[in-house]
C-alpha cells in the first residue's frame, strides 16, 4: 500500500459516495420492485379475467419488454396464481379446517397476573396462535402410495393410498378428518383425551382401539379390529349413533340418515397395508374404484349393470396388468386398451 | 404460407408483422399461460398463433397497430381452441428448440411435474399459511374467487362489495402471496 494517503482519500471517497448512491438505489429499487409486484399481480389477475382492449393489449405488451424485472415478476404471479389454482381444492378444504380448528387453542393457562398484567397477557393470549397456528398436520399419500404415521400421543395411522387426512392434537382431544382415502387407526389409549375421526357427515369416537375407516365416492365405512367405537352423524346431522365391536362393519352412504352393520372380517379389510385386497360380494365398481387408487392408468367400467357384479376373491396388487388379468378369474370380465386408460368390458364368453 | 416455421434457423421472416410476432413472442406465451392456466397449452396457441399471422390474407394490410393486432389474433385463436374448432397443427420439433424460450424458468411449471410427495405436501402448506395470513377482505375475496371459483362479480355480490374494489383485493392478495412464496 505505498500510495495509501491518496489511496485512502480516494478508496473513502469511493466508500462515502458509494454507500450513499447504494443506500438510494437500495430504496429506488425497493419502491421499483413493490410497484412492480402490484402491476404484476394487477395483470395477472386482469388476463385471467378477461381478454384484453387494443390498448391494454399494447400497454401490456409494452409493460412486460419494458424490463426483465418486469416479464420476471409477471411470471413468479402467474406462478403463485396457478399453484393457487393447481391445488385450490385442498387449499380451501385445509383453510375451512384450520378456521374450525383455531378456537381449540386454549391459551387461557397463560393468564395469571392481575391488572396490568392480565392486561399484557392478553396480548399474550392472542399472540402465539400467529406463529404457532393450530398443530394441523396434514398426511397425505400419492396413487399407489402408502404410508405410516405415529402421531405425537403415540397412536399409528396407516394411510392407503389416494388418502387425505389432517390430525389435530390438542390438551383435551385428538382429532382426525378423513378427506378421504382409507386408514386404519391404531389408537393409544388417554381416557381424558378422546380421539375423534370426522369422515364425511359421520363421526368416530374412541378411546383406545384399533379400526379402519374408509371415505371414497361419498360412501363412509367404519371396520372395527379392536375395543369398540360409536360412530354417529355430526351434531345437528340426521341418524343415529351405532357402537361397533370388532369383527363389525358400518356402512353409510353420505348425505343418507340410514346406515347398516354387518359382520366383516377385520383382518381381511386390513389386510390391503400387506398388499392385499379381499372381497367378500363386494362389487365390481367398488373393486375398480380401490384399484383405481393403486396407478395411474384408470380403469373405467363401460356398463354400470357390470359394475353391480359382486366380486369375491383376494387381489394381490404387484402390477396392474396381473391384477386386471387375476381380477378377470373372479368376474365375467375382459380388459381393453384406449388411451383413456383400461376399459373393462362384459366378456362374451363368460355369459353367466 | 410459403415458410415452414424454423425449417431453416437462419432465414428470418421478411414479414414485418411475423417479425414483431417475434420479437414479442415471450409475451404471447405469457399472455396465453395466463389465459388458458397452461404452459404447454401457451406454447401450442403461440405456434398456431404463429401460422394464423404467417397465412393471413396480405392484401388486408396497412395495420396501424400491429401490436394490438397480434393480441386480437392471439384472443381469436385461444377462442378457436376453446370452441374446439382448431385442432392441434402438427409440431414442428425445429421451430420449438429454436423459438421455445422457457417463461421465467423452473417456476413456472404448472403442469403438476412428477415431483416428490413430501415437497408437495410441504408446498401445499406453505400456500395455506400464506393465504390464512392475510388481511381478512383481501383474504376472502382471494378465497372466494381463486380456491371456489367465484367469477370477480360473483364475489362481488357475496361481498357486497363493487367489481371494482374485488379486483383490487384480489390483485393485493395476489401481489402480496407472490412476494412472501418467492422470497
Amino acid at each position: 500500500m505505498g500510495a495509501a494517503p491518496f489511496g485512502g482519500v480516494y478508496v473513502s471517497n469511493g466508500l462515502s459516495f458509494a454507500t450513499a448512491w447504494d443506500g438510494s438505489m437500495i430504496s429506488v429499487w425497493r419502491n421499483n420492485d413493490e410497484l412492480r409486484g402490484e402491476r404484476a399481480a394487477a395483470w395477472v389477475v386482469r388476463l385471467e379475467a378477461d381478454g384484453l382492449g387494443d390498448a391494454e393489449a399494447t400497454t401490456f405488451d409494452a409493460w412486460l419488454s419494458a424490463s426483465p424485472e418486469n416479464a420476471a415478476a409477471f411470471d413468479a404471479a402467474m406462478a403463485v396464481s396457478h399453484g393457487y389454482a393447481a391445488n385450490c381444492g385442498q387449499i380451501a378444504r385445509a383453510l375451512s379446517q384450520r378456521a374450525v380448528a383455531r378456537p381449540v387453542m386454549d391459551r387461557r393457562y397463560f393468564v395469571g397476573g392481575t391488572g396490568i398484567a392480565a392486561a399484557a397477557m392478553v396480548a399474550l393470549a392472542v399472540a402465539p396462535e400467529v406463529f404457532s397456528p393450530v398443530a394441523t398436520t396434514t398426511y397425505a399419500t400419492a396413487k399407489g402410495e402408502q404410508r405410516s404415521v405415529t402421531l405425537a400421543d403415540g397412536s399409528r395411522v396407516d394411510l392407503n393410498a389416494g388418502t387425505s387426512l389432517s390430525v389435530t392434537l390438542t390438551r383435551s382431544k385428538r382429532s382426525v378428518s378423513l378427506d378421504h382415502g382409507q386408514a386404519v387407526f391404531d389408537v393409544t389409549h388417554d381416557a381424558d383425551r378422546p380421539f375423534t375421526v370426522a369422515a364425511g357427515d359421520r363421526m368416530v369416537r374412541v378411546v383406545g382401539t384399533q379400526f379402519d375407516v374408509r371415505r371414497r365416492n361419498g360412501k363412509v365405512s367404519v371396520t372395527v379390529a379392536r375395543g369398540s367405537v360409536e360412530v354417529r352423524p355430526h351434531e345437528g346431522g340426521v341418524g343415529r349413533a351405532y357402537r361397533l365391536r370388532p369383527g363389525q362393519r358400518f356402512d353409510h352412504s353420505e348425505g343418507g340418515s340410514l346406515a347398516q352393520v354387518v359382520a366383516a372380517e377385520p383382518a381381511e379389510v386390513l389386510a390391503w397395508r400387506t398388499g392385499r385386497l379381499v372381497y367378500r360380494q363386494q362389487s365390481l365398481a367398488e373393486v375398480v374404484a380401490d384399484l383405481n387408487q393403486q396407478w395411474e392408468i384408470p380403469i373405467r367400467i363401460e356398463d354400470p349393470t357390470l359394475g353391480a357384479t359382486p366380486v369375491s376373491g383376494v387381489l394381490i396388487l404387484d402390477n396392474q396388468d396381473a391384477v386386471i388379468r387375476r381380477l378377470a378369474l373372479l368376474a365375467p370380465i375382459r380388459a381393453v386398451r384406449s388411451d383413456a386408460g383400461l376399459i373393462l368390458r362384459r366378456d362374451p364368453a363368460s355369459a353367466r | 404460407m410459403n415458410l415452414a416455421p424454423g425449417s431453416n434457423p437462419v432465414v428470418m421472416p421478411t414479414d414485418p408483422l411475423l417479425e414483431i410476432y417475434l420479437e414479442r413472442r415471450t409475451n404471447l406465451v405469457r399472455f396465453f399461460a395466463a389465459r388458458t392456466g397452461s404452459l404447454s397449452r401457451a406454447e401450442d396457441l403461440a405456434q398456431e398463433l404463429y401460422i394464423k399471422l404467417a397465412s393471413r390474407d396480405l392484401a388486408a394490410v396497412t395495420i396501424e397497430n400491429p401490436v394490438a393486432l397480434i393480441y386480437r389474433v392471439a384472443t381469436n385463436v385461444m377462442l378457436d381452441q376453446v370452441r374446439g374448432d382448431a385442432r392441434s397443427v402438427a409440431r414442428d420439433a425445429a421451430w420449438r428448440t429454436l423459438v421455445h424460450v422457457s417463461v421465467g424458468g423452473e417456476d413456472v411449471a404448472i403442469e403438476p411435474a412428477a415431483d416428490d410427495a413430501a415437497a408437495s405436501r410441504q408446498r401445499l402448506r406453505q400456500l395455506v399459511e400464506a393465504v390464512a395470513e392475510l388481511p381478512p377482505q383481501m383474504q376472502r375475496a382471494f378465497r372466494l374467487h381463486k380456491l371456489d371459483g367465484h367469477s370477480h362479480a360473483e364475489t362481488a355480490r357475496i361481498m357486497g362489495l363493487s367489481v371494482k374494489s374485488v379486483e383490487k383485493h384480489i390483485s393485493a392478495a395476489l401481489k402480496s402471496l407472490t412476494l412472501r412464496l418467492y422470497k
